[in-house]
């Protein structure tokens, strides 16, 4: 029954699913290709997106920070993950999911064989490859200054980026929905991007804050990626406590709840508000 | 994901229509934009869905394509349901919207080729382009194709699957004359293939040409279907002609509905022949020249414009007209 002879592709018969064709792998490759072709033609998104979170990264130092005995490695890698989950994954994501709605290209892919995920995921993809990307020029710049220092976890700082660009993606999508044409993006984003900047401790740490306003900021959805990524890069909890082995893991306890908690509320609000078609 | 077992769609089989839409309802908030319709398209068949803009096509047209659910009643392709069984559904459909968009940086080759890997059975991009002679524009940007050119690219994509169910939704607006009898031509092959298809459009003319039926909506309802000859009888005739200024008023046939009298005579009537006859046989009789004579059997188009007006007697007969 499967006319998959047509098939150009390399897949194997493992991968191809039950009903003929290209893997949904392929499927979604092949849009996500398209996509990173037209990020590579639009210089101006080109740009804000490689060379605006490496800037800001760079200042870090500059802004003084480090100075309190933690090592400059580690620190410089928690605010390259934060800055780039803010400023390019997710304040990209809205603006591209938006621009594809407004222009009616995700009604018109959505009438295709693509599912509405897969869709999504595939226009995501070139932005999710800078932001990993990113993650790993900063992580090689502070290699080459010899900042670098052994992890006292390799799991949970992986875990945490993953679970934060999955959740930038999530909130992206739900932001979408109160957000009507790309240049408006540079207004809705604000509340998220403002908030996480100032709060989530990417750029000095949260304990500097008083009690009731540290408690909060712990419950923003990207500080507990960046206390896992701590955790796992310096062996430092929020407060600056420095732990290992079994206290390690418990004291990742709470941050990894607040980020389930994180992905469910933004999944949810994804799935009611996000919009496939401009409105009439 | 399917099971492996589960059979091919029932693309030939008799009893299955391609399309079948059962008491098909759908609001948004208050307004009711479908209102109860049903119709069937049979492979190798080809129904045309008319209306004025905001009769309900598109409303209907979008939970056929899966796009949206259902208020009430059921749609079918294939037997299947568009939103329950979308992954067969989605192989066999091909979908034109009224209006949609492509990324602008991409050229058209590369559109295709974007589109044919997210198929399972796509046709050769080289053919595609053929199909809709776009092939001296393969490498052209979309964003410098004409608008006649950006519909046909669409059209390719949505015939790129090679599908046995069409749904095009007003497929040759804004095209040049050429562009349109080039995609009447696209869409008869098609049937003639085996494929079932089910378009909107205002344009009478390609009602007349593509349409093996027709159904005419009006404020979510379908008040007129039937072949093209069917709808044109329940249409009256026409008789007009244009008399001296000397000449005597001809006594009006019994049947005859008088649009408008003294020189310039127009009758309607169901039943054009008899009519004729007896004003010809006076004017015969009389010696009276009537000038411009013209009789015109009831059309398609009238039956539309009556339709739209609101003044087809089907139209009056509907229970409630709530705006």
């Amino acid at each position: 029954m499967t006319a998959a002879t047509t098939t150009t592709t390399t897949t194997t018969p493992a991968t191809a699913t039950a009903t003929g064709g290209p893997s949904r792998w392929s499927r979604v490759r092949s849009l996500a290709a398209a996509e990173t072709r037209l990020l590579l033609r639009n210089r101006t998104a080109l740009v804000n997106s490689v060379v605006l979170p490496l800037l800001l990264v760079a200042a870090v130092p500059v802004l003084g920070a480090g100075e309190d005995g933690v090592a400059l490695g580690p620190l410089l890698l928690q605010a390259a993950v934060g800055i780039t989950l803010i400023y390019l994954t997710y304040y990209n994501l809205v603006t591209t999911y938006v621009a594809r709605r407004e222009d009616l290209v995700l009604q018109r892919m959505r009438t295709g064989e693509l599912t509405g995920t897969e869709v999504l995921a595939a226009t995501a993809a070139p932005t999710l490859l800078i932001t990993v990307g990113q993650l790993a020029v900063v992580a090689v710049g502070v290699l080459a200054l010899g900042e670098w220092t052994a992890p006292a976890d390799v799991v949970l700082p992986v875990v945490g980026v993953l679970a934060g660009i999955l959740l930038m993606v999530l909130l992206a999508a739900a932001s979408t929905s109160f957000t009507r044409t790309p240049e408006s993006a540079q207004i809705t984003t604000l509340p998220i991007v403002l908030v996480n900047t100032a709060l989530s401790g990417l750029l000095y740490p949260i304990s500097v804050f008083p009690d009731w306003l540290a408690t909060v900021a712990r419950l923003l959805p990207v500080t507990p990626v960046i206390e896992l990524v701590q955790l796992g890069l310096a062996g430092t909890t929020w407060d600056g406590e420095t732990v290992s082995g079994g206290d390690l893991w418990a004291a990742a306890l709470q941050p990894a709840a607040v980020l389930a908690v994180w992905l469910v509320v933004a999944g949810v609000a994804a799935a009611r508000g996000f919009r496939w078609a401009p409105r009439r | 994901m399917q099971p492996a077992t589960a059979p091919p769609a029932p693309r030939s089989t008799r009893t299955t229509p391609a399309i079948e839409v059962t008491d098909l309802r759908r609001s948004y908030g208050d307004f009711e934009a479908v209102r109860g319709i049903s119709f069937e398209v049979q492979p190798g068949e080809v129904l045309a869905l008319l209306g004025v803009n905001g009769a309900g096509k598109t409303s209907a047209l979008e939970v056929l394509e899966g796009l949206a659910p259902a208020g009430g009643g059921t749609v079918r392709v294939l037997g299947l349901d568009p939103v329950r069984d979308r992954a067969r559904v989605r192989r066999e459909l091909g979908v034109l919207l009224q209006t949609s968009g492509l990324p602008g940086d991409l050229t058209v080759a590369e559109t295709l080729r974007t589109w044919a890997g997210t198929l399972t059975a796509p046709r050769p991009v080289q053919e595609a382009l053929a199909q809709v002679s776009l092939t001296g524009r393969a490498d052209v940007r979309v964003r410098s194709l004409s608008g006649g050119e950006r519909r046909r690219l669409d059209l390719a994509l949505a015939l790129l699957g090679r599908p046995s169910v069409v749904v095009l939704d007003e497929p040759t607006t804004g095209l040049d004359p050429e562009s349109r009898r080039q995609v009447w031509e696209l869409v008869q092959g098609l049937v003639a293939d085996g494929a079932a298809v089910l378009l909107t459009t205002h344009h009478l003319e390609e009602a007349e040409v593509l349409a093996d039926r027709v159904a005419v909506m009006r404020s979510g309802q379908v008040v007129l279907s039937g072949t093209q000859a069917e709808i044109a009888e329940t249409q009256p005739a026409t008789v007009r002609f244009v008399l001296d200024d000397d000449a005597p008023q001809p006594p009006v046939p019994a049947g005859v509905q008088v649009v408008s009298t003294g020189r310039r005579v127009e009758w309607q009537t169901g039943s054009l022949q008899p009519v004729l006859a007896e004003l010809l046989a006076w004017a015969a009789q009389h010696g009276v020249v009537l000038r411009t004579l013209l009789a015109r059997a009831g059309s398609l188009e009238q039956a539309f414009l009556a339709v739209a007006d609101g003044a087809h007697p089907a139209v009056a007969t509907t229970p409630e007209e709530n705006r």
